[in-house]
């Protein structure tokens, strides 16, 4: 096959992108470098202050009387990165299958697994705060009438982790099951009829074609959703537990859901608002983001099928 | 040709760029006719306070028509200072903000603000000596005393008499809330517990009432605090009767950090038979137990063995800030001591539960026979004039106070999940000192 561009003229391509290219660069990267610059201020948003330090800030994370709460809550991050994309993906592509069959319904199944998308982060936790508050929340009304426990959802600290991983996949479940609803509309049905007349079973026809022909999109799920669950849970997280509480054993440096993204806004424009420290977390946030964006790609690439190719 | 595409790349380059025009024209203009504004930025989120204020606005502006007070709410108290910093950084500022009194040192520091002291001052005489010294930085007054409060015990008086105990006579040490609550434990009395929620602030009033500063130099008034004392002898006292009221089963919170409301249902609906909370709640509790126990109010408790100190002030002052012409200031600061006067404290009190921050008004309340109808409002007051004025009643002044809070809080919550007392209060000192110490960097 040969190339064929489909603009003659590169200046056209470039014309196009400037759009793109300009909101990228006034929204991703003059924030992304400013945040680096910020990293080697020392500086603090109500005084107004700004001085040069270095690499301070990185020496206080890593090396300083806080570098104990960093390290925990750069562990919590990935762990909750981890459970939040990696049990979020799974089910969604479960569910997405269900409901793209052909069933009686199936359109209101289809809104009804999408709408959680279009609630805010605030929404989002404050209806579980409600659903797991501990005295009055309908979870606990069901348990302590079926089995006589009320669980102390929000201030146990594997509880409360667990909660907040739960509302965060809850809340990505609309977006993930869109991407594979469109996905699953492209998986050619002859290849399920011929497995089928071979006797290949319901299950063995989900994982040997369903999975592999949505891999293309778990790839690409895998990694907006670690983007998410690295840098859009502040607000579910700061409504939902205020990042709290504290753990016990080794994770009682800081509040156990408390990922760097919360950190970083509780250090930046919490207490006594110093930038540089939380532009130096950020930075590292990032760094964490890119690293395993690049494992991802790098491990998950070979494995992706794509039709055609 | 027209071509639509271009049109839609001009309003996405355009819509990128509209932060930087926005910032470069950002400068506020001055209107030249009509009433000059006056504009005041305040906290409260709750429509009996936030409507109190705009009626004293509406009667000041009635009475002055060459200015006009604007009353906004700008979130809450940190939220506020947080506005005002960067109003002010874009020579946008409004007049007057109210700001908690653990910002004081944030604001000084923020260099935004002009002491009221220079700005004709206010009728210091008149108002209540604890009041005033909080807000008294460097023998200067910063910013005119409005809404104060401090904490005091709640109980109930229904599970004392249950309890065999004599109703009249509340606590007043920390080893006789254990032995009264054990004494009501032994009699079966449900709820036999002190529910207070778990915030610095406490902390802070019980080393106020050991005359412990809370940090040093002077609690930060004789020169820039650089340490802060969780690891003095009057802290530990402080934590370990925590530490032992949670081992023995006689304190209750709902888990979360600060949760106000929360452990006020907690005493509210009878489990716990103390509660401490802010003078400020009275009123809410009052109502919120009528029918269902006798509620009494006694002096907050204090360690065995030491003379009470008093307690420091809690809530908020109202702040001018610099930048603007005098004629304005003056105006502002008019308004703010017409809605702080006599009879204006007196209904304040009455429909909140702050303190009145003027002895006139507290003269008044006294004349017109208030404490005898109300004698738990009149607790509050005997704890607060009773204060002895020094540096440690006074309350700590450090920039990095809410950082300290927070670690505070953090450390009690470990405590009572079961670490050392030594080792939490520890951590929590070089924690806090630390923080400390990088904000004082910035000066």
């Amino acid at each position: 096959m040969t190339y064929r561009p489909i603009f003659r003229h590169p200046i056209a391509a470039a014309v196009l992108l400037v759009p793109t290219l300009a909101v990228l660069t006034a929204f991703l990267y003059f924030p992304a470098i400013q945040s680096v610059v910020l990293s080697t201020y020392r500086s603090n948003l109500l005084l107004g202050t700004r001085a040069f330090v270095g690499l301070e800030n990185f020496r206080a994370i890593f090396f300083g009387p806080q570098a104990p709460a960093f390290w925990q809550a750069s562990i919590q991050t990935i762990l909750f990165a981890l459970l939040v994309t990696g049990p979020g993906v799974a089910v969604s592509m479960v569910l997405a299958t269900l409901a793209a069959r052909p069933i009686t319904g199936g359109r209101f199944y289809r809104i009804m697994l999408i709408w959680p998308f279009a609630l805010s982060p605030a929404i989002a936790g404050t209806i579980f705060l409600f659903m797991f508050n501990p005295e009055v929340g309908v979870v606990n009304q069901v348990l302590s009438a079926l089995f006589g426990i009320k669980p102390r959802w929000l201030d146990d600290p594997a509880l409360a982790f667990v909660v907040a991983v739960s509302a965060a996949i809850w809340k990505n479940l609309g977006y993930n099951i869109v991407f594979y609803l469109a996905a699953l509309q492209n998986v050619p049905p002859s290849l399920s009829e011929a497995a089928e007349i071979d006797g290949a079973g319901g299950i063995a026809r989900f994982f040997r074609i369903t999975v592999p022909m949505l891999s293309p999109t778990t790839f690409f799920l895998v990694f907006t959703n670690l983007a998410y669950s690295f840098f859009n849970v502040f607000g579910l997280i700061d409504i939902l537990t205020a990042g709290g509480p504290v753990g016990g054993g080794i994770a009682n440096r800081t509040g156990v859901t408390t990922t760097l993204i919360v950190k970083v806004f509780r250090d930046g424009f919490g207490g006594s608002s110093n930038m540089g420290l939380a532009a130096a977390q950020g930075v590292v946030l990032m760094t964490i983001a890119v690293l395993v964006t690049v494992g991802q790609f790098r491990l998950g690439g070979r494995s992706v099928h794509y039709e055609g190719a | 040709m027209y071509k639509p595409r271009t049109l839609v790349t001009a309003v996405l380059i355009l819509a990128a760029l509209a932060p930087l025009a926005v910032s470069a024209s950002g400068q506020a203009e001055t209107t030249t006719d009509g009433p000059t504004e006056i504009q005041f930025w305040h906290a409260f989120s709750d429509a009996p306070r936030s409507g109190w204020i705009e009626d004293r606005a509406a009667e000041w502006n009635a009475a002055n028509p060459d200015f006009r007070v604007v009353v906004e709410r700008k979130g809450s108290y940190r939220e506020t200072l947080q506005a005002a910093v960067l109003a002010a950084r874009q020579g946008d500022a409004p007049h007057l903000v109210q700001l908690f009194e653990v910002g004081s040192q944030l604001a000084v520091d923020s260099g935004i603000f002009k002491p009221v002291g220079e700005v004709g001052g206010i009728p210091a005489d008149d108002y209540i000596e604890p009041v005033l010294n909080y807000y008294t930085i460097d023998d200067q007054i910063y910013s005119i005393p409005f809404n104060s409060s401090s904490p005091i015990l709640y109980y109930n008086r229904d599970k004392m008499a249950q309890a065999g105990l004599d109703p009249d006579s509340p606590p007043e040490t920390f080893s006789e809330v254990i032995a009264m609550l054990e004494q009501a434990r032994d009699a079966g009395v449900d709820g036999a517990r002190i529910g207070f929620n778990l915030h610095s602030w406490f902390f802070e009033q019980w080393m106020a009432e050991q005359n412990a500063p809370l940090v040093n130099n002077s609690n930060g008034r004789a020169a820039r605090a650089t340490e802060v004392n969780l690891t003095s002898d009057a802290a530990y006292t402080i934590v370990n009767w925590i530490d032992e009221l949670n081992r023995r089963g006689l304190y209750t919170y709902t888990g979360r950090l600060e949760d106000w409301s929360g452990s006020d249902a907690i005493f509210q609906q009878g489990e716990a038979m103390f509660h401490i909370t802010s003078t400020a709640d009275l009123g809410n509790i009052s109502s919120a137990v009528e029918g269902s126990f006798e509620l009494g109010t006694g002096l907050l408790p204090i360690p065995d063995g030491v003379e009470r100190n008093g307690v420091v002030i809690g809530g908020a002052s109202v702040w001018l800030l610099d930048g603007h012409p005098t004629r304005e200031l003056e105006a502002a600061r008019d308004f703010v001591l017409f809605m702080t006067n006599t009879e204006n404290m007196v209904s304040w009190h009455k429909l909140t539960g702050y303190y009145p921050v003027r002895n006139s008004s507290v003269d008044a309340l006294e004349a017109e026979g208030w404490f005898d109808e109300d004698p738990n409002a009149y607790t509050a007051f005997d704890q607060l004039l009773n204060t002895v004025p020094n540096p440690a009643s006074a309350g700590a002044l450090m920039g990095s106070f809410l950082d300290t809070r927070t670690i505070i809080e953090e450390a009690i919550q470990k405590v009572l999940q079961g670490t050392d007392v030594q080792a939490a209060m520890e951590e929590a000192k070089v924690l806090a000192d630390d923080r400390l110490r990088e904000y004082n960097a910035n000066l």
